[in-house]
């Protein structure tokens, strides 16, 4: 035994108190009174029923809605303690409600709001989902018909993903613990892309593990984004809120989860036809910088084909030039030949003519009246030739040809 | 090459390839080398989709293993 101190025996009982899981959260209800506000703006007020009243303070700050007033019936959330500087037992009020809201209502809103405040709701919070999934983790109730939605649509547009079931009830007793177990277990297995928590649709008191604060708090330490599908689309839970996504429906929470296999496919057929025009495109551009090349080739290239048949015109032409020339010479120098051969005296002499020229002048006679008798004469013969007299003279063919007789030997 | 790909890498690799020869600068070697891995990818993408099957596969929690052992159905 010892003697204790009072500081030690209200702090004693201080520790104890605030170590007491149902005195540390808790809803009381009853009736105000001796409501007062001090200066620095806290509220002090009784809360009392017939039996028992029980001293209250509200730290200025704390959420009221409604306005306190002396005679209020209200429901109040916080926790019971000493304060040491009286002795006196005291419920540290953090949430005021009026009288005649449902526990469960009243309990979603104060976690609501608690949550809210510590930022678990922020959009800044909210992870993206993977286009892509490759795992996809379902927490809800095995064999249920909300699985087999989930199942069958994810089975019809996105068919490329493994689904991991974490099976859990999802109502009752436990079914809070075992959505937690079941999060945290698809945070512990191995490439989990994004999780579905589903539900289908029920009551406030049905949904009520998706309501509670360990819930929220494994959906927002999940390794993996979570899409909650809870319920109908009118139904919020604290899940949803929590949530990076939330899905009206289970079935919509499938749908969120993957890409659609026609949008895929259309996506594919796109990129088909864009690689087509491109290729084609690509091709007709190098089709016309081919064409200037060439042209551009042709133009400033010296025309060897041009030359080449030029050349071959103008070798065609000189060898007809030369080939005419040697034509003329020959058919001239033939008839020079000819000509010659007509007009060789010669020729006329070796068939037994002879040219008679006057020895005197040298003049060619070809008529009588050239000649006198007695002039002198040399003839031409073919071999050679000789001189004579002129000795007779007779004019007039008659006698020329008469006397030639030898013509007729 | 393109078999080892997932169908995401696949269709990445697929629009990628679309934007490199939309960007032009290629020689046309290159180009038709793209333009063929890229209907080859496109082609292995469709049959992906076409040939996959949902994989299921569920996790061993405390409440699984406690309808197992009961032989209860769940909720």
């Amino acid at each position: 035994m010892r003697i204790y101190s009072v500081d030690e025996v209200t702090g004693y009982l201080r520790e104890l108190l605030e170590s007491d899981s149902l005195l540390t959260d808790l809803w009381i209800s009853g009736e105000v009174s001796n409501l007062s506000q001090s200066a620095a703006g806290h509220l002090y007020f009784t809360l009392k029923d017939e039996a028992s009243q029980l001293r209250c303070v509200l730290f200025r700050g704390e959420r009221l809605d409604l306005a306190l007033e002396n005679g209020a019936a209200v429901v109040a959330h916080g926790h019971i303690s000493v304060y040491e500087v009286t002795g006196s037992l005291q419920f540290y009020v953090d949430l005021v409600q009026p009288e005649g809201v449902g526990i469960l209502h009243l309990e979603f809103e104060r976690l609501k709001a608690k949550l809210e405040e510590e930022g678990l709701f922020e959009v800044a919070r909210k992870r993206g989902l993977p286009p892509f999934p490759q795992r996809i983790g379902v927490v809800t109730s095995p064999g249920s018909a909300v699985l087999h939605d989930i199942t069958n649509i994810i089975s019809r547009r996105y068919p490329l993903v493994e689904l991991v079931l974490a099976p859990t009830p999802v109502q009752g007793d436990g079914a809070a613990e075992g959505i937690v177990e079941a999060i945290e277990a698809l945070s512990e297995t191995e490439g989990i892309d994004v999780v579905i928590l589903a539900r289908g649709g029920g009551s406030l008191e049905e949904l009520q593990a998706f309501n509670e604060e360990k819930v929220a708090r494994a959906i927002a330490s999940s390794k993996a984004p979570v899409i909650s599908g809870v319920g109908h689309d009118t139904d919020f839970t604290i899940a949803d809120f929590v949530a990076d996504l939330r899905a009206p429906t289970p079935s919509a929470a499938a749908e969120l989860a993957v890409p659609h296999r026609s949008e895929l496919e259309s996506r594919i057929q796109s990129q088909q036809r864009a690689l087509v025009a491109a290729l084609g495109g690509e091709i007709s551009q190098r089709g016309t910088e081919l064409g200037h090349l060439t042209n551009r080739l042709r133009y400033l290239s010296p025309d060897i084909a041009r030359y080449r048949q030029r050349i071959d015109e103008l070798t065609k032409m000189a060898s007809m030039r030369v080939a005419s020339l040697l034509t003329i010479d020959r058919e001239q120098l033939r008839s020079r030949e000819l000509e010659l051969g007509a007009l060789s005296p010669i020729a006329t002499l070796s068939r037994g003519y002879a040219q008679v020229q006057l020895s005197a002048t040298g003049e060619v006679v070809s008529r009588v009246a050239q000649i006198h008798r007695g002039d002198a004469i040399d003839v031409r013969v073919s071999d050679g030739q000789f001189k004579g007299r002129v000795t007779t003279l007779k004019k007039g063919l008659q006698a020329w040809l008469k006397d030639f007789p030898s013509k007729k030997g | 090459m393109a078999e080892g790909l997932s169908f995401e890498e696949g269709l990445n690799r697929l629009e990628k390839i679309v934007q490199t020869l939309e960007a032009g600068g290629l020689s046309l070697e290159e180009a038709i080398s793209l333009f063929e891995e890229g209907m080859q990818l496109a082609k292995i993408c469709n049959q992906r989709l076409d040939a996959a099957e949902l994989k299921v596969s569920q996790l061993q929690t405390a409440f699984d293993k406690e309808i197992h052992n009961k032989g209860e159905s769940p909720c």
